[in-house]
Protein backbone atom coordinates (compact mmCIF):
# COMPACT_ATOMS: atom_id res chain seq x y z
CA UNK A 1 0.00 0.00 0.00
CA UNK A 2 1.35 3.44 -0.91
CA UNK A 3 0.74 6.83 0.73
CA UNK A 4 1.60 9.95 -1.24
CA UNK A 5 4.30 8.21 -3.25
CA UNK A 6 6.01 6.43 -0.35
CA UNK A 7 5.65 2.81 0.76
CA UNK A 8 3.87 2.06 4.03
CA UNK A 9 6.98 0.51 5.61
CA UNK A 10 9.12 3.48 4.60
CA UNK A 11 6.75 5.87 6.36
CA UNK A 12 6.15 3.63 9.39
CA UNK A 13 9.79 2.87 10.13
CA UNK A 14 10.94 6.35 9.10
CA UNK A 15 8.61 7.97 11.61
CA UNK A 16 9.67 5.35 14.14
CA UNK A 17 13.28 6.39 13.48
CA UNK A 18 12.35 10.03 14.09
CA UNK A 19 10.61 9.26 17.39
CA UNK A 20 13.28 6.79 18.56
CA UNK A 21 16.09 9.27 17.82
CA UNK A 22 14.46 11.95 19.94
CA UNK A 23 13.65 9.44 22.67
CA UNK A 24 17.25 8.23 22.67
CA UNK A 25 18.62 11.77 22.97
CA UNK A 26 16.25 12.56 25.84
CA UNK A 27 17.17 9.25 27.52
CA UNK A 28 20.84 10.33 27.38
CA UNK A 29 19.97 13.53 29.25
CA UNK A 30 17.70 11.70 31.71
CA UNK A 31 20.17 8.97 32.62
CA UNK A 32 23.05 11.42 33.03
CA UNK A 33 21.01 13.78 35.21
CA UNK A 34 19.54 10.89 37.24
CA UNK A 35 22.80 8.98 37.63
CA UNK A 36 21.75 7.55 41.01
CA UNK A 37 18.50 6.09 39.75
CA UNK A 38 18.00 5.75 35.97
CA UNK A 39 21.68 5.21 35.16
CA UNK A 40 22.05 2.65 37.96
CA UNK A 41 18.96 0.76 36.79
CA UNK A 42 20.17 0.78 33.20
CA UNK A 43 23.59 -0.45 34.29
CA UNK A 44 22.12 -3.28 36.35
CA UNK A 45 19.64 -4.35 33.66
CA UNK A 46 22.28 -5.68 31.22
CA UNK A 47 25.60 -5.03 32.94
CA UNK A 48 26.22 -1.74 31.14
CA UNK A 49 23.96 1.31 30.74
CA UNK A 50 25.00 1.71 27.10
CA UNK A 51 23.89 -1.84 26.24
CA UNK A 52 20.53 -1.23 27.89
CA UNK A 53 20.23 2.06 26.01
CA UNK A 54 20.93 0.36 22.67
CA UNK A 55 18.52 -2.51 23.32
CA UNK A 56 15.71 -0.12 24.35
CA UNK A 57 16.25 1.96 21.21
CA UNK A 58 16.29 -1.01 18.82
CA UNK A 59 13.21 -2.60 20.41
CA UNK A 60 11.36 0.74 20.34
CA UNK A 61 12.32 1.31 16.69
CA UNK A 62 11.06 -2.11 15.59
CA UNK A 63 7.90 -2.11 17.76
CA UNK A 64 6.88 1.45 16.90
CA UNK A 65 7.55 0.91 13.20
CA UNK A 66 5.34 -2.17 13.25
CA UNK A 67 2.62 -0.36 15.27
CA UNK A 68 2.52 2.68 12.97
CA UNK A 69 2.04 0.32 10.04
CA UNK A 70 -1.11 -1.08 11.61
CA UNK A 71 -2.83 2.32 11.93
CA UNK A 72 -5.65 3.40 9.61
CA UNK A 73 -6.87 -0.14 9.15
CA UNK A 74 -3.41 -1.43 8.26
CA UNK A 75 -2.71 1.34 5.74
CA UNK A 76 -0.29 3.15 8.03
CA UNK A 77 0.22 6.86 8.61
CA UNK A 78 -0.84 9.26 5.87
CA UNK A 79 1.81 11.95 5.41
CA UNK A 80 3.25 13.77 2.41
CA UNK A 81 6.74 12.82 1.22
CA UNK A 82 8.04 16.35 1.82
CA UNK A 83 6.72 16.50 5.37
CA UNK A 84 8.00 12.99 6.02
CA UNK A 85 11.56 13.87 4.95
CA UNK A 86 11.51 17.09 7.01
CA UNK A 87 10.29 15.14 10.05
CA UNK A 88 12.92 12.40 9.82
CA UNK A 89 15.89 14.65 8.97
CA UNK A 90 14.83 17.32 11.47
CA UNK A 91 14.43 14.78 14.24
CA UNK A 92 17.80 13.16 13.62
CA UNK A 93 19.60 16.52 13.46
CA UNK A 94 17.87 17.86 16.59
CA UNK A 95 18.58 14.60 18.44
CA UNK A 96 22.26 14.85 17.54
CA UNK A 97 22.39 18.46 18.69
CA UNK A 98 20.73 17.56 22.00
CA UNK A 99 23.40 14.92 22.66
CA UNK A 100 26.36 17.08 21.60
CA UNK A 101 24.93 20.13 23.40
CA UNK A 102 24.31 18.23 26.62
CA UNK A 103 27.84 16.84 26.84
CA UNK A 104 29.31 20.20 25.82
CA UNK A 105 27.45 21.98 28.63
CA UNK A 106 28.21 19.12 31.04
CA UNK A 107 31.93 19.36 30.26
CA UNK A 108 32.07 23.15 30.49
CA UNK A 109 30.18 23.05 33.79
CA UNK A 110 32.85 20.71 35.10
CA UNK B 1 52.26 -9.49 19.81
CA UNK B 2 48.95 -7.99 18.70
CA UNK B 3 46.32 -8.06 21.45
CA UNK B 4 42.75 -9.19 20.83
CA UNK B 5 41.51 -5.81 22.05
CA UNK B 6 43.52 -4.07 19.32
CA UNK B 7 42.23 -6.46 16.65
CA UNK B 8 38.67 -5.80 17.82
CA UNK B 9 39.21 -2.03 17.74
CA UNK B 10 40.69 -2.06 14.23
CA UNK B 11 37.94 -4.41 13.04
CA UNK B 12 35.39 -1.94 14.40
CA UNK B 13 37.01 0.97 12.52
CA UNK B 14 37.31 -1.11 9.33
CA UNK B 15 33.65 -2.10 9.30
CA UNK B 16 32.78 1.54 9.97
CA UNK B 17 34.81 2.64 6.98
CA UNK B 18 33.25 -0.07 4.79
CA UNK B 19 29.85 1.22 5.89
CA UNK B 20 30.77 4.74 4.75
CA UNK B 21 32.16 3.51 1.42
CA UNK B 22 29.03 1.46 0.76
CA UNK B 23 26.91 4.48 1.71
CA UNK B 24 28.69 6.69 -0.81
CA UNK B 25 28.07 3.95 -3.38
CA UNK B 26 24.35 3.98 -2.58
CA UNK B 27 24.25 7.79 -2.74
CA UNK B 28 25.87 7.98 -6.18
CA UNK B 29 23.87 5.06 -7.57
CA UNK B 30 20.62 6.57 -6.27
CA UNK B 31 21.41 9.90 -7.96
CA UNK B 32 21.56 7.89 -11.18
CA UNK B 33 18.87 5.31 -10.36
CA UNK B 34 17.79 3.21 -13.33
CA UNK B 35 16.62 -0.29 -14.13
CA UNK B 36 20.28 -1.20 -14.56
CA UNK B 37 21.42 -0.35 -11.02
CA UNK B 38 18.32 -0.58 -8.83
CA UNK B 39 19.09 -4.14 -7.71
CA UNK B 40 22.61 -3.03 -6.81
CA UNK B 41 21.23 -0.10 -4.77
CA UNK B 42 19.05 -2.47 -2.75
CA UNK B 43 21.96 -4.90 -2.21
CA UNK B 44 24.38 -2.14 -1.21
CA UNK B 45 21.78 -0.68 1.16
CA UNK B 46 21.72 -4.03 2.93
CA UNK B 47 25.52 -4.04 2.93
CA UNK B 48 25.48 -0.62 4.63
CA UNK B 49 23.23 -2.01 7.36
CA UNK B 50 25.30 -5.20 7.64
CA UNK B 51 28.63 -3.37 7.94
CA UNK B 52 27.15 -0.98 10.51
CA UNK B 53 25.74 -3.78 12.65
CA UNK B 54 29.14 -5.53 12.58
CA UNK B 55 30.93 -2.26 13.45
CA UNK B 56 28.40 -1.65 16.24
CA UNK B 57 28.63 -5.12 17.77
CA UNK B 58 32.43 -5.36 17.61
CA UNK B 59 32.87 -1.77 18.79
CA UNK B 60 30.28 -2.26 21.51
CA UNK B 61 32.09 -5.36 22.78
CA UNK B 62 35.38 -3.44 22.83
CA UNK B 63 33.73 -0.47 24.55
CA UNK B 64 32.13 -2.40 27.42
CA UNK B 65 35.11 -4.76 27.83
CA UNK B 66 38.29 -2.74 27.25
CA UNK B 67 37.56 1.00 27.12
CA UNK B 68 37.77 1.53 30.88
CA UNK B 69 41.59 1.33 30.69
CA UNK B 70 41.81 3.89 27.88
CA UNK B 71 39.29 6.09 29.68
CA UNK B 72 41.48 6.18 32.79
CA UNK B 73 44.48 7.20 30.68
CA UNK B 74 42.55 9.88 28.78
CA UNK B 75 41.24 11.45 31.99
CA UNK B 76 44.77 11.72 33.39
CA UNK B 77 46.16 13.12 30.13
CA UNK B 78 46.08 16.56 28.48
CA UNK B 79 42.93 15.81 26.43
CA UNK B 80 40.22 14.80 28.95
CA UNK B 81 37.62 16.19 26.54
CA UNK B 82 38.41 13.16 24.33
CA UNK B 83 36.29 11.21 26.83
CA UNK B 84 34.01 13.81 28.43
CA UNK B 85 32.80 15.23 25.13
CA UNK B 86 33.95 13.07 22.22
CA UNK B 87 33.49 9.51 23.49
CA UNK B 88 30.32 10.31 25.44
CA UNK B 89 28.83 11.85 22.29
CA UNK B 90 30.13 9.10 19.98
CA UNK B 91 28.76 6.22 22.04
CA UNK B 92 25.24 7.69 21.86
CA UNK B 93 25.24 9.10 18.32
CA UNK B 94 26.31 5.70 17.06
CA UNK B 95 23.00 4.20 18.21
CA UNK B 96 21.22 6.76 16.02
CA UNK B 97 23.54 5.83 13.15
CA UNK B 98 22.66 2.16 13.70
CA UNK B 99 18.95 2.98 13.35
CA UNK B 100 19.57 5.10 10.23
CA UNK B 101 21.46 2.26 8.55
CA UNK B 102 18.81 -0.26 9.61
CA UNK B 103 16.15 1.98 8.04
CA UNK B 104 18.10 2.41 4.78
CA UNK B 105 17.20 -0.98 3.20
CA UNK B 106 13.54 -0.32 4.05
CA UNK B 107 13.69 3.10 2.34
CA UNK B 108 15.53 1.58 -0.62
CA UNK B 109 12.85 -1.09 -1.09
CA UNK B 110 10.56 1.45 -2.82
CA UNK B 111 10.33 2.04 -6.55
CA UNK B 112 13.47 4.16 -6.91
CA UNK B 113 13.41 4.24 -10.70
CA UNK B 114 9.96 5.80 -11.10
CA UNK B 115 9.44 7.49 -7.73
CA UNK B 116 11.37 10.71 -7.07
CA UNK B 117 10.08 10.94 -3.49
CA UNK B 118 11.43 7.47 -2.72
CA UNK B 119 14.82 8.48 -4.18
CA UNK B 120 14.85 11.67 -2.09
CA UNK B 121 14.22 9.70 1.11
CA UNK B 122 17.14 7.38 0.31
CA UNK B 123 19.41 10.33 -0.56
CA UNK B 124 18.62 12.17 2.69
CA UNK B 125 19.01 9.06 4.84
CA UNK B 126 22.24 7.92 3.22
CA UNK B 127 23.54 11.51 3.31
CA UNK B 128 22.98 11.56 7.08
CA UNK B 129 24.70 8.17 7.34
CA UNK B 130 27.77 9.42 5.47
CA UNK B 131 28.08 12.60 7.55
CA UNK B 132 27.48 10.84 10.87
CA UNK B 133 29.79 7.99 9.88
CA UNK B 134 32.62 10.41 9.08
CA UNK B 135 31.96 12.13 12.41
CA UNK B 136 32.29 8.74 14.13
CA UNK B 137 35.59 7.98 12.37
CA UNK B 138 36.95 11.42 13.27
CA UNK B 139 35.81 10.97 16.87
CA UNK B 140 37.64 7.64 17.03
CA UNK B 141 40.82 9.39 15.89
CA UNK B 142 40.46 12.07 18.59
CA UNK B 143 39.88 9.42 21.28
CA UNK B 144 42.95 7.52 20.08
CA UNK B 145 44.96 10.75 20.18
CA UNK B 146 43.70 11.35 23.72
CA UNK B 147 45.18 8.01 24.77
CA UNK B 148 48.41 8.60 22.84
CA UNK B 149 49.02 12.03 24.37
CA UNK B 150 48.35 10.62 27.83
CA UNK B 151 51.10 8.00 27.55
CA UNK B 152 53.73 10.16 25.81
CA UNK B 153 56.61 11.31 28.05
CA UNK B 154 56.02 14.85 29.30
Amino acid sequence: MKHNDLEKNTISYGLSLAVTSLFSALLVVLKELCDHSVLVWMSKATGHHWMTHGIIDVVLFVALGWFLGTLNGGHGVNISAEKFIKTVVGSVVISGLIIVGFYMVDMLAG
Amino acid sequence: MIKFADVALMTHATFGMLCIIASVWVFVDTLNASRGNVVRIKLMSRAVAGFMWLAFLVGGYWYVTYYYADKALILKGPWPFAHHLVMETKEHLVIMLLLLTTFLPIAASGNLVANKSARNVVLWVVGLIILTGMLMEGSGAIIGMGVKLAVLPK
